[in-house]
């Protein structure tokens, strides 16, 4: 049975259509991440697990359960949002002590848990402290701990990090999935974040226009994207034009490539291919073009090579040390490997 | 305008904008009290008279009218039903406003800002002109008066309470309190009101000012409440009536200083607390 199931929700906000048709299963203890656009319906979909808003159609279960007309304080669930939402009034022990008292649990055990949660999030020494007084990635650790403290049967997470600064922001990536997993505690993870998405996830929902484009572990997602538009969305992508032709073979600019996403489209169609900067290379033989920039970093480099033949801007992910000998406006030429290049079929 | 000019113009401009700020106020309140309490015409004063014949003989006389302490006991407990009344219809007002109907906050204000335009003669004369035939012993009680300056005070008390709302963010202090288990009950009580204190002691500070102060509906309905009392006690003795204005200026400027001082304490055990 499955931790949290989202059987055919549908949600519209006027003639918006925020969910249709959301069909989602979370299992005890994965951590699934919703990852889309602006307006894509993720946070839709959480709010309407929380009980927050109200599905036009289709069931919300937990544990097999129908919680769909459940009142928000009657679901246990915790819940960290994107704003920082400590209450500016109580100290971090007396936030993290909130949901513990509302659930009416004696006052020695309440000061046990706040104690043992604080340790958790590695914040026992600022109990104290006021919301005012503590950095943003404090805060977010303090609104984790309190999510945590109720022991919810789900934990929500509506973009926990985006108001934080960068370093900030891996860090407590971090903190979360060590703690989500020393914790075991079914997490549904909302982002726009494609990075943050794919670092901490064990499965990844990718939605558009509020439907699931592609359901899959970050690996399937970032090698094996089900459509154009998660291939487009999740990491970077080239496009090239090409041709379809024989025994799975797409003609680029001239050059061959066997693409097995292919096979099936007619032979002779003209056809969009995306393909990852790591699946170019510079190579001789391959699509002519200029140097056009070399961005170092760290343990690759990323060369933006201007194709001469569609005067079309391609990057090229090289490994370390490759570009050394690369300046800008060398002329390259640009080997394509199609192996797990998406087809986009031209009108 | 030279360079020179204008940058001693930048450096003393402000302290001589507050100088003449200070002067405008200060100096009306302290020819207040110099005619509450000093038996001196005008004419006759000179260095050697400006410290004689100072006297609180006119508040003492004031005090000991025998409506002094009734009208005064009346508007405060108008002021309290008001401040109560207000408070149990604009803090949920206001609340479900922004939580529930974003869109009418512009609608909503500018309702709240109606009794401002409406003179309250008129005011008093409609409802009394509904209530008289229909409902005569609602007129008839002191409290009477106590809807009426709900409704006059709403152009200052929402916005207080409007700006409190808005200086914090409601939406998600109440989801996340609705999602630690806390019911509506618990959330207003544990995460909103406390945080809102400040704004609802500042409405409350207004509308016991406009209660206090106000006269015209009080005497159109013909209640001895203390704006008329004063009213009418200036007429028989001006130095009396001068210090109860002047007493009751003080007054309520120290009950603003006190709710000042206590919305601060909060703030100020909060940055205790950081001294570790």
């Amino acid at each position: 049975m499955s931790a949290l199931t989202f059987a055919g929700v549908r949600k519209t906000f006027g003639s918006n259509v925020a969910l249709e048709g959301f069909d989602l299963d979370l299992h005890h203890g994965e951590l699934v991440t919703l990852l889309g656009p602006s307006g894509c319906g993720k946070t839709t979909a959480l709010r309407i697990a929380a009980g927050f808003e109200r599905a036009d159609s289709g069931s919300i279960l937990v544990e097999g359960a129908d919680i769909g007309k459940m009142p928000p304080h009657r679901r246990n669930m915790g819940m960290v949002f994107q704003s920082y939402s400590l209450f500016p009034n109580l100290t971090v022990a007396d936030n993290v002590e909130y949901g513990l008292r509302t659930r009416r649990i004696a006052k020695p055990q309440r000061t046990a848990r706040v104690l043992e949660i604080l340790e958790l999030v590695q914040l026992g020494a600022l109990g104290d402290r006021y919301a005012h007084q503590l950095s943003g990635g404090q805060q977010q650790r303090v609104a984790l701990a309190r999510a945590l403290a109720v022991q919810p049967q789900v934990l929500l997470l509506d973009e926990p990090l985006s108001a934080l600064d960068a370093k900030v922001r891996t860090t407590l990536r971090d903190e979360i999935r060590r703690i989500q997993t020393e914790v075991g505690i079914t997490t549904l993870f909302v982002t726009h974040d494609q990075e943050e998405a794919l670092a901490i996830s064990d499965r990844i929902c990718v939605m558009s226009n509020g439907c699931i484009e592609q359901l899959g572990t970050p690996t399937d997602v970032y090698r094996a994207p089900a459509t154009a538009f998660v291939a487009r969305f999740v990491g970077t992508m080239n496009e090239l034009p090409g041709e379809v032709g024989a025994g799975g073979e797409v003609d680029v600019l001239g050059v061959r490539t066997s693409v097995p996403n292919a096979a099936h489209l007619e032979v002779g169609s003209a056809l969009n291919l995306l393909v990852r900067p790591e699946d170019l290379t510079l190579a001789e033989g391959g699509l002519v073009g200029t140097v056009a920039s070399i961005t170092f970093q760290g343990a690759s480099t990323l060369v933006g090579v201007r194709l001469v033949i569609i005067d079309r801007l391609v990057s090229v992910d090289v490994g370390q040390g490759a570009a050394d000998r690369l300046v800008i406006g060398d002329r390259v030429g640009v080997g394509v490997n199609g192996s797990n290049a998406v087809c986009e079929a031209v009108a | 305008m030279s360079a020179r000019l204008r940058a001693w113009l930048g450096r003393v401009g402000p302290s001589l904008v507050l100088l003449a700020s200070a002067v405008f106020f200060i100096a009306p309140l302290l020819s207040t009290a110099r005619a509450a309490f000093h038996k001196v015409p005008t004419i006759l004063l000179n260095r050697k008279t400006w410290f004689q014949k100072w006297s609180l003989e006119g508040l003492r006389r004031a005090f000991d009218e025998p409506n002094f302490w009734p009208t005064l006991s009346l508007s405060l407990k108008l002021a309290f039903a008001t401040v109560m009344i207000t408070m149990l219809l604009l803090v949920p007002t206001a609340l479900f406003v922004h939580l529930r109907l974003p869109r009418a906050r512009a609608l909503v204000e500018f309702l709240t800002v109606l009794p401002y335009v409406v003179p309250p003669i008129a005011l008093v004369a409609g409802v009394a002109a509904f209530f008289r035939p229909n409902a005569r012993w609602f007129l008839n009680s002191d409290y009477a008066l106590a809807p009426f300056y709900v409704v006059m005070a709403m152009p200052f008390t929402y916005r207080a309470i409007d700006a409190g709302i808005k200086a914090i963010d409601v939406r998600t202090l109440v989801d996340a309190s609705r999602s630690l288990g806390g019911t509506w009950a618990t959330t207003v009580r544990r995460a909103l009101l406390p945080n809102l204190v400040a704004s609802l002691l500042s409405s409350a500070f207004l509308t016991a000012t406009v209660v206090l102060g106000e006269f015209t509906i009080a005497s159109t309905l013909a209640k001895n409440t203390f704006a008329t009392f004063s009213f009418e006690y200036f007429g028989r003795d001006a130095q009396g009536g001068v210090g109860l204005a002047l007493l009751t200026l003080v007054a309520i400027t120290a009950l603003l200083g006190v709710l000042t001082l206590l919305t601060r304490t909060k703030s100020r055990k909060a940055m205790a607390a950081s001294r570790y």
